[in-house]
């Protein structure tokens, strides 16, 4: 259960403070809801799985998170360029507490990622592509409740995203998720709930089509 | 502001720090030898460099010994013992910008990737200074601590004058980047004012007073008394002023990085 307690976020800009992205957002998310987030750009997506995620935290109000909560995953942060692919994946088994079975988790995101020789290349030098596999790979190598995915699977090739999808799938019995997609078929396929995000407000939708209907017809015709 | 629970495997925040810790401390050692080519060799050979530079120049003039002691090894001591503060406080100021994207896992703070960088640069320069004054050994003079306590003391002092200058400094670079600049420019005479590689009993004793104001003399002075009984310093100097001032600024470190740990993580 993760449960968002009237949360407001705005950024620094360098004309001082800019304006309330999100503003009172509050809502629980019950375990083993998958929640698909949506919303046009800008606004706040990004920010609210940020703030799930921990990796940001809320200017007022707080998150609690009663069940282990993934990084936010995609666009390739969580991947420190001068490292190798390895180097890179020990760390995050590191931080994790997974001192004793590194091996075992290095084996298994390297038969994940697919990365071949390039496993052992500095990460700088990959493609936008190949880091969304070897970051999938690295999440899927810990057992969390929630996956925290932005867009996850958007570099990757059809192979890749195909894979992604049945581990997504396999992931359905034990684990949730909350996404951000773009593809309104990832979102139908993998979520129950959703979140219309819409002038710094979120709005709860125990399904996912209405969240979907919501959105489109608050677009411009 | 926010909690984690794991209901499976708790651990406790004290052993998440520490793992953190310890996968940061691999990692920037990892980056720290072998982020250019022969990365160990440059770590040796910059000081190495200095003190050749500096040797030929005092030895043009006529200065062989310095206090007491043979200007080798009065450089010597003093470079290392400077390079304890300098070098751990400028990687402690650019920590946070280097681990911009390992911020995305929630387990790693702002302050760990400054903390560690400090650490390991004190083991670093440990290990540099070890060996220059074991290579010593193999010309004239040799350097071998008279009182070591007090040379630990010191060097120790100077590196806590380091963690606390860039505890401070890596708020200042992130949030105010334009004050940062001119502390640098401030911070470029302290290489001589510090007497590192200019004896400051050449300064007229009516001006040392204020030379004595800067903290970092009495740490390089106090190296050289603690390597070498035969070595007479200025009046005035004192080690207690230096951990006084280093633990200010640890404190005043700290309290800025709790105070900004928000700004800090938000891009």
């Amino acid at each position: 259960m993760i449960i968002v307690d009237d949360i407001y976020k705005r950024y620094q800009t360098s004309h001082g403070p800019g304006k309330w992205v999100l503003q009172g957002v509050s809502f629980v998310i019950p375990p083993k809801v998958s929640v698909g987030l949506v919303g046009r750009n800008g606004a706040g997506k990004s920010t609210l799985l940020n703030i799930i995620g921990g990796t940001d935290g809320p200017n007022r109000g707080h998150v609690e998170r009663r069940c282990r909560v993934s990084w936010p995953m995609g666009y390739g942060g969580g991947l420190q360029g001068s490292l190798t692919g390895r180097q890179n994946a020990k760390f995050v088994c590191r931080i994790h507490g997974h001192h004793a079975d590194i091996a075992d988790r290095l084996k298994y995101i390297q038969d994940f990622a697919e990365l071949g020789d390039s496993f052992d290349e500095p990460v700088k030098n990959y493609s936008a592509g190949m880091k969304s596999r070897l970051q999938f790979g690295l999440s899927l190598a810990f057992d969390f409740d929630v996956y925290i995915s932005d867009e996850a699977t958007g570099a990757g090739d059809a192979g890749f995203r195909k894979k992604a999808q049945d581990a997504f799938k396999n992931l359905a019995d034990r684990s949730s998720l909350v996404m951000v997609s773009h593809g309104e078929g990832t979102l139908k396929e993998f979520c129950s709930a959703g979140i219309w995000l819409n002038n710094g407000k979120a709005d709860w939708f125990d399904d996912i089509n209405e969240a979907l209907k919501a959105y489109k017809d608050s677009l411009p015709k | 502001m926010t909690e984690d629970y794991s209901y499976e495997h708790p651990r406790s925040a004290w052993a998440i720090t520490l793992s953190v810790w310890k996968a940061l401390f691999l990692r920037e050692s990892i980056s720290r030898l072998s982020n250019r080519r022969m990365a160990w060799l440059w770590l040796l050979l910059d000081p190495m460099v200095q003190i050749a530079f500096m040797l030929t120049m005092l030895t043009v003039i006529n200065v062989t010994v310095i206090g007491g002691i043979d200007t080798m090894s009065w450089l010597i001591v003093g470079i290392t013992g400077y390079q304890m503060f300098q070098k751990t406080g400028s990687q402690a100021k650019n920590a946070i910008a280097s681990n911009q994207s390992l911020f995305a896992y929630r387990q790693v703070k702002v302050i760990d990737t400054v903390i560690v960088r400090t650490i390991l640069e004190g083991f670093i320069e440990i290990i540099i200074t070890v060996i220059l004054c074991a290579g010593t050994l193999f010309v004239s003079t040799e350097i071998i601590p008279d009182d070591p306590l007090m040379v630990f003391a010191a060097f120790f002092a100077l590196w806590l004058m380091g963690v606390g200058f860039g505890l401070i400094m890596s708020v200042v670079t992130q949030l105010l980047p334009e004050i940062a600049k001119i502390i640098d420019y401030v911070m470029m005479p302290l290489y001589i004012l510090s007497g590192v590689i200019m004896p400051l009993s050449s300064v007229d004793p009516s001006y040392r007073h204020w030379l004595l104001l800067n903290p970092l003399i009495h740490g390089v002075e106090s190296c050289r008394v603690g390597m070498s009984d035969y070595y007479h310093t200025i009046p005035g100097v004192d080690l207690v002023y230096l951990y006084k001032f280093s633990l200010c600024a640890v404190f005043l470190g700290l309290a800025l990085h709790r105070r900004f740990a928000l700004k800090l993580i938000t891009k």
